[in-house]
């Protein structure tokens, strides 16, 4: 059933340029936990990984990113179902990954969300790596190293 | 008729006036102030107060919005701001608004402002070495511009001056070109650098890689503590502030020192419009400010006045200040004011790989960024079809490899664990550029800014020994990368428009003849002796040093020389 027959609700952060509805956001969501799934660690659903690009997609990239994230956003659903008979978000696991893959790879059809993937992917490593999560959590970020040594054993880094 | 406010004249008047609180007017009110003098510090901005107007200064890296990214309507405010290498979301609230702030390009000139207490000493890059006989008689040897009315000797003791309140790292590296000043102890090169130097030092003479000298308090002084600076602790966040003052910033340093004199009277959002000139007393009493946000004139007086606007700005004020004596700009009559006007050459980067040394990499973070290159081109003698020569800084960084290719778990693995590669190394040229009359500066016959104050029209432009310069850097430092055995040797044009370097000088140049020059040895109007200018219009010729240290030492000494001659009546 086609997800956009009902009523869009709306995107759950403010955006100024553009224009994403609920299953838009919901839609990247998906992609972004296929990015960086949840496994033993937290992933991107979890870190609202898909907000933080859709905010730096508005507020850092050009009117032309933009249209290619969009048309890219919007074309992920026909691709999953003309190759997997399903909406991405129905896809299993194995079927998402092989789906990014051919589009990265800019196989056939696939080609026209290339841009938005390597912005979305682009973002969500960002986004992660950057995370209070990660920077804490996972790998220590330091305000204040209080040193410097340049000759710090490699065995050790 | 100017307005003026409700004060009387009394309580607009004081000792001495100075122009600009950024890093050689906040030395000019801390040398005044110190010797009793009641001073007005004025700055067209608004205030700074260290630490408490830091906002950044202790954010996370996940605090920022956009993870420390500009967004793009903020950069189409300020398209040549937004250039800056410095120009971060977590900086820009210290960098003005373009469009606020219009300019006239004949050509292209990427004029970098910082309108607030403080001025740039909050962002700049904080490397300082002092200059030598080697640059100071440069002009006189190679027939350009004029002849310095100082030498070295004259200022070495105001570079001690300062750099001991201040606070430099370095090593007493020896070398004529680049005389030792009073250091703290220096951040040490790191594997690579120090084999990079190891390198050159076996393959070639008189070619130097040293620890950078930088305005760091690597192991702070009594007179450090006494300002409330600490140590610096290597966040190399300074651009945003620091809280620990452990950079040199007029902020966390000299203001605050003159404020404790209960001498200084700081005024921000006072925009200086120009300087009074009496025809019958023959000098200046005074200058005419516009308040920033009521638009309202205001006179202020007293009996000598600092102009450390910033280069441009004071060659700006010096222009708009017309009297019947001065009908072209106070103190020109010989009509050079505003010409000579002359930057550094950033426009090339050579970087590479090197295969070696891993079993080292870096920890901690080094607030110095690295080596510094002295000059070695022209310096005993000329040996190239350029004239004079570049400085350039080098470091090494061990890279990071990390696989971002696929998606899914593997991905996340390989972000959560990155390899160590290779070392990178990378350079930078910094290159004396020659200070010509077709490079200069003027006010524009029509256009006014906010405040009624004509427009300056920048005139500045690369010349053909800046472009042989450009290509012997490149070829000597691919070569001594190559030689180093240092691979993936690549060169990088990077095509900057003068004014990035944010080291624009001159305009007002210092020399012994008021008919070609018009500041004497003391950074004093040949022909306005109570005005003084000791920021970056001075400058006679630019050399290769970061400029910032000299400005600091030319202010303390001429303050001295100001103060003298105020007690002896001849000012």
């Amino acid at each position: 059933m086609p997800s956009c027959s009902t009523e869009p609700g709306k995107a759950s952060i403010d955006l100024k340029k553009i224009n994403i509805n609920a299953d838009q956001e919901a839609l990247l969501a998906e992609i972004a936990e296929t990015i960086i799934p949840e496994n033993d660690k937290l992933g991107a659903k979890e870190l609202n990984l898909h907000l933080f690009t859709l905010k730096m997609v508005d507020d850092c990239h050009n009117e032309e990113d933009q249209k290619a994230f969009m048309e890219g956003l919007n074309s992920m659903d026909k691709l999953a179902k003309s190759k997997y008979g399903n909406a991405f978000a129905k896809c299993d696991p194995g079927q998402r990954i092989d789906l990014l893959n051919a589009v990265s790879k800019e196989e056939g059809a696939a080609k026209e969300a290339a841009a938005f993937l390597k912005i979305t992917k682009r973002r969500v490593i960002q986004g992660f790596m950057n995370s209070k999560y990660v920077m804490t959590d996972l790998k220590k970020y330091e305000l204040v190293p209080g040193r410097y040594n340049g000759y710090f054993p490699a065995k050790q880094a | 008729m100017p307005e003026i406010t409700g004060d009387s004249i009394k309580d607009r008047t004081f000792d001495a006036i100075v122009i600009g609180s950024g890093i050689s007017g906040g030395w000019s009110a801390k040398e005044l102030t110190e010797k009793g003098l009641k001073t007005l510090l004025l700055e067209r901005g608004r205030d700074v107060k260290h630490i408490k107007d830091y906002p950044t200064t202790n954010k996370l890296p996940y605090e920022f919005e956009h993870r420390g990214e500009v967004p793009l309507d903020i950069q189409k405010e300020a398209p040549i701001v937004s250039r800056c290498y410095a120009f971060r979301e977590d900086t820009l609230h210290f960098f003005l608004k373009d469009k606020e702030h219009p300019y006239v390009e004949q050509k292209p000139f990427d004029w970098i402002r910082g309108y607030q207490v403080g001025g740039k000493s909050l962002i700049w890059a904080r490397q300082t070495q002092r200059w030598s006989d080697f640059d100071f008689e440069g002009p006189a040897r190679d027939g350009f511009a004029v002849d310095w009315p100082i030498r070295y000797k004259d200022i070495a003791p105001w570079y001690s001056h300062v750099e001991k309140f201040a606070g430099i790292s370095g090593n007493r590296d020896g070398l004529a070109e680049l005389p030792d000043g009073e250091f703290l102890p220096s951040y040490p090169l790191n594997a690579v650098e120090n084999y990079f130097k190891e390198q050159v030092n076996k393959n070639y003479k008189n070619r130097h890689i040293i620890s950078a000298r930088g305005a760091h308090i690597s192991k702070p002084q009594q007179v450090h503590f006494d300002q409330g600076r600490g140590q610096c602790q290597n966040r190399t966040l300074c651009q945003r502030g620091c809280p620990f003052g452990g950079y040199f910033s007029s902020n966390a340093s000299t203001i605050p020192w003159a404020e404790k004199t209960g001498n200084l009277t700081l005024r921000p959002f006072s925009v200086v419009h120009s300087i009074i000139y009496d025809e019958q007393k023959g000098k200046a009493t005074g200058v005419k400010v516009i308040d920033a946000n009521t638009k309202q004139e205001i006179e202020f007086y007293a009996k000598i006045i600092f102009v450390n606007a910033a280069a441009l700005n004071t060659n700006l004020i010096l222009l708009n200040s017309i009297s019947k004596r001065f009908p072209n700009g106070l103190g020109n009559d010989s009509d050079l004011l505003g010409k000579y006007v002359a930057f550094h050459n950033y426009s090339s980067t050579v970087s590479g790989e090197y295969d070696g040394m891993k079993e080292f990499t870096t920890d901690g973070r080094n607030p110095v960024g690295g080596g510094y290159v002295p000059r070695f081109r022209n310096v005993f003698k000329q040996e190239t079809d350029f004239l004079r020569g570049y400085a350039a800084g080098f470091s090494a960084r061990r890279s990071q490899d990390t696989d971002s290719s696929g998606f899914g778990d593997a991905l996340k693995e390989n972000l959560l664990n990155p390899k160590l590669g290779p070392w990178r190394v990378g350079s930078h040229m910094m290159g004396e550029t020659i200070p010509k009359a077709t490079n200069f500066v003027m006010l524009d016959k029509n256009l006014k800014d906010a405040w009624g104050i004509p427009q300056l029209s920048i005139s500045v432009d690369y010349d053909d020994n800046d472009q042989k310069m450009i290509k012997d850097y490149e070829d000597e430092f691919s070569e001594m990368f190559t030689k180093s055995g240092f691979t993936n040797v690549k060169v990088s044009r990077t095509q900057k428009a003068p004014g990035l370097d944010i080291h624009e000088m001159g305009g007002v140049r210092m020399g012994n003849d008021p008919r070609t020059s018009l500041l004497n040895k003391w950074n004093q109007l040949h022909h306005c002796k109570n005005v003084f200018v000791t920021d970056g219009a001075c400058m006679t010729s630019t050399s290769t040093q970061n400029p910032s240290l000299t400005y600091m030492a030319f202010s303390a000494r001429s303050a001295d020389y100001a103060f003298a001659e105020l007690k002896k009546g001849n000012l």
